[in-house]
């Protein structure tokens, strides 16, 4: 049944906010970056050149970029499958009627409270090479050195983990409460069918859970592109080397402190075509085999 | 009923999470527009209502004017600011001075100039040295020599300083933190191992030596490690008088090329390699996080700037030496160590009175008093030889005679073109590239000639590009 508005313009007033707010805050901005990607800009601003596809060119022949490219993938793919698979499995214990786990329900969502920047200010202090308490645990422990200062493999995989543990409660809360919608039935019926723990979570849990684990898979993939800047800024400012060079940090790096403003421009396009490709990919692809009860 | 609880509980921990990451503090300060009451209250960035000095007309004062002071100095180094500006204050009652932490060396220059694009530039802006050539060719600046009728003699300002900040024989930007770079050392460590340390080390060799009977010894895992790792090979190509950049290192003019994979800078990193290798040289990162290690005696060798100076001396467990920046063996001439840290722009769309009100406080950090104050806090240089001579006089040097080392290298070099200090188009992102450049080195295991020609290729993109646009 249609319920119509008694007004023609209310509709309108209605939508305006929002309408207002994208065209401000996300459309200007994106024609401005479009437009200034084929320019070369003075750190000024008050002088430009029309360079045409260069800075575009120039991105794709650049080792460094193309680097940056390829740690961003290895990144995105880490944060996205070990972020979601922990967390999928830490829900589902975490889901099972035990004394007490209210309250280690609620403990296991307090990382999501911390902004990027204060996650990476507590994981480099925790793994600071010369004091941190998890760096001489586990060097004490097993023997293994944690430089993220001077080891390129150590600096990416700290990154990794920071990051999905930050992103950890976000998707626990979304599992939990995806948990807590799966009808009580099916699992009820498998159990008296004789269905092990195991049986019943890929056959009824899984499937029946896909739509949350559709939605945080594309929620983790644009976290890790685009949020993750502040957790780099804090640790290894991209380093060592360009080792975890990733694409914002890099047009951060080129667009505010080189202050080459056409360059990160074309970079903050790319960007975003790759993530419109990405997630199109995912609808297309993924979002065919989620289940919608 | 059960579950229902259940959620409501996780409503509220988002809810929670939200508001703690809306409160979570920014890179950003935020920018106050209140001018701070200066009898008032002793915390600088505190908003009032009270009125300007307006109000309160004096005959013979001057033309009150608010002014904001834009700097890049945090932890004490800010509070030694703020207390800067409220003497300032007291004795210039009709000016109001703003001084604002805004962010990194990189991002004050950034914001610096995106205000000016605004229209609504600070009046004030500290600039690393990096940014030099950025400065002097935005044309959104007022040079100090400009300014000066006669009141400061700029000969008095320590020669490399002002060689540094000058171009065409005038000083574009008013001295105010200079630094350079120096060994700091732990005399316990050396001395544990049986070393001298009435004879520091004065080469590069010296410094593996001594690091490697301090490991042998089993005293700590590594022997020296760097503070600004780009910033220390410029400091090894000025100190072995070897050009950066042609063009005179771009004092004759803009330069158009660096000299990075020369032989001379494949030799240095081909030695920080191999010292790498040995464990010697441990990595510190960029800026300033090898002090700590340094500070939990994991090896026994610092070179920092010299601004790092009162922050080690006052956190150092042990006895803290310091001495001059190592030499590499081989018949390479004298050069000179060069001026860093930064100095104050006066940027251009102020108001004449602001200008004025800039002046005056110009002439104020110049005074002997506060020279003198600001070097004894921080560890950077008295920018005056009046100053100088009064340190002296009142016997500090001898007292602290860690203070002296920075000073006695800088004066003690030669004056060269490639001594003075390279001025670069875009320095800060070049400072980037060398700095990617040393990690792939001394961390990454990349072959040095490689990096280097990596480096110099990117590095004179960045040039070509920065001189395109000045046509």
């Amino acid at each position: 049944m249609q319920t119509r508005f008694p007004n023609r313009v209310m509709p309108y007033l209605l939508l305006a906010p929002m309408v207002v707010v994208v065209i401000i805050f996300f459309i200007f901005p994106s024609v401005e970056s479009l437009q200034l990607s084929f320019f070369r800009v003075s750190p000024l601003g008050d002088r430009r050149l029309f360079v045409g596809f260069e800075n575009f060119i120039r991105l794709f022949t650049k080792p460094d970029y193309l680097n940056s490219l390829w740690v961003t993938a290895r990144f995105s793919v880490f944060v996205v499958f070990v972020g979601l698979a922990t967390s999928m499995v830490v829900a589902v214990v975490a889901n099972q009627r035990l004394r007490g786990f209210s309250f280690y329900r609620a403990l296991l969502i307090w990382p999501y409270a911390l902004s990027p920047a204060i996650a990476g200010l507590v994981w480099g202090l925790m793994m600071n090479p010369n004091f941190g308490l998890g760096s001489i645990l586990l060097k004490r422990l097993t023997g293994i050195e944690f430089n993220y200062l001077t080891s390129s493999t150590s600096a990416l995989l700290f990154l990794g983990l920071a990051a999905t543990w930050k992103m950890f409660g976000y998707n626990i809360v979304f599992f939990l409460a995806g948990l807590q919608g799966l009808p009580t039935e099916l699992l009820e019926a498998a159990s008296l069918d004789g269905a092990g723990g195991w049986i019943k979570f890929w056959r009824i849990t899984f499937p029946l859970l896909s739509p949350t684990t559709f939605f945080l898979f594309v929620m983790n993939t644009l976290y890790s592109f685009f949020e993750c800047f502040g957790l780099v800024h804090i640790t290894t400012q991209g380093g060592p080397g360009q080792a975890t060079n990733l694409m914002v940090f890099n047009l951060y790096k080129d667009g505010f402190i080189g202050m080459d403003t056409g360059f990160a421009s074309a970079q903050s396009i790319i960007l975003l075509i790759l993530v419109a490709v990405l997630t199109l990919l995912q609808f297309r692809f993924a979002g065919s085999k989620v289940f919608y009860q | 009923m059960k579950n229902r609880r259940w959620l409501i509980v996780i409503s509220y921990l988002v809810m929670f999470a939200m508001i703690l990451g809306a409160c979570a503090p920014k890179a950003e300060p935020t920018a106050t527009d209140a001018p701070p009451a200066p009898e008032a209250t002793d915390v600088p960035d505190a908003p009032t209502d009270v009125p300007a000095p307006t109000a309160e007309p004096v005959a013979a004062e001057p033309e009150p004017a608010e002014i904001t002071f834009w700097h890049a100095m945090s932890g004490s180094r800010g509070d030694v600011i703020n207390a800067i500006a409220e003497r300032f204050m007291e004795a210039n009652p009709h000016i109001k001075l703003t001084a604002e932490y805004s962010g990194s060396y990189a991002e004050t220059l950034t914001k610096a100039l995106a205000a000016t694009r605004s229209g609504t530039p600070p009046t004030i802006v500290q600039v690393y040295e990096v940014g030099t050539e950025s400065m002097l060719d935005s044309g959104a600046i007022v040079p100090v020599y400009t300014l000066n009728k006669g009141e400061v003699d700029w000969a008095d300002v320590v020669q490399p300083i002002l060689k540094y900040y000058s171009k065409d024989g005038e000083l574009y930007c008013m001295p105010f933190n200079s630094s350079t770079a120096m060994v700091y050392y732990n005399i316990d460590m050396l001395e544990a191992a049986g070393i001298d340390v009435g004879t520091p080390p004065t080469t590069w060799a010296e410094i593996e030596e001594y690091s490697l009977k301090v490991i042998e010894a089993g005293l700590a895992p590594g022997g020296f490690s760097m503070g600004w790792p780009a910033w220390i090979l410029e400091q090894t190509y000025a100190m072995h008088d070897q050009l950066f950049a042609d063009s005179d290192n771009g004092r004759g003019g803009l330069a158009t090329e660096v000299y990075l994979n020369s032989d001379f800078g494949v030799k240095v990193l081909t030695e920080w390699q191999r010292m790498a290798d040995e464990k010697v040289l441990v990595y510190g990162g960029r800026e300033y996080s090898a002090n700590d290690p340094f500070l939990a005696a994991q090896f026994p060798f610092l070179i920092q700037s010299t601004s790092s100076l009162g922050g080690i001396l006052g956190k150092a467990t042990f006895k803290v030496g310091t001495t001059f920046l190592p030499r590499l063996d081989g018949d390479y001439p004298k050069g000179n160590s060069v001026v860093g840290g930064g100095c104050l722009w006066l940027m251009d769309g102020t108001t004449p009175a602001q200008q004025a009100a800039a002046w005056e406080f110009f002439k104020f950090i110049n005074t002997p008093a506060e020279t003198i104050a600001w070097h004894k806090e921080t560890g950077y240089f008295p920018a005056t030889n009046t100053a100088y001579e009064q340190l002296k006089a009142e016997g500090w040097f001898e007292e602290e005679p860690n203070h002296a080392t920075a000073f006695n290298q800088i004066l003690g070099g030669a004056d060269t073109p490639a001594s003075v200090g390279v001025l670069l188009g875009n320095f800060v992102q070049i400072r980037d590239i060398v700095g990617a450049a040393i990690e792939d080195v001394v961390v990454n295991g990349v072959d040095p000639k490689t990096a280097l020609d990596k480096a110099t290729a990117d590095s004179n993109q960045v040039l070509s590009d920065y001189a395109s646009l000045l046509k």
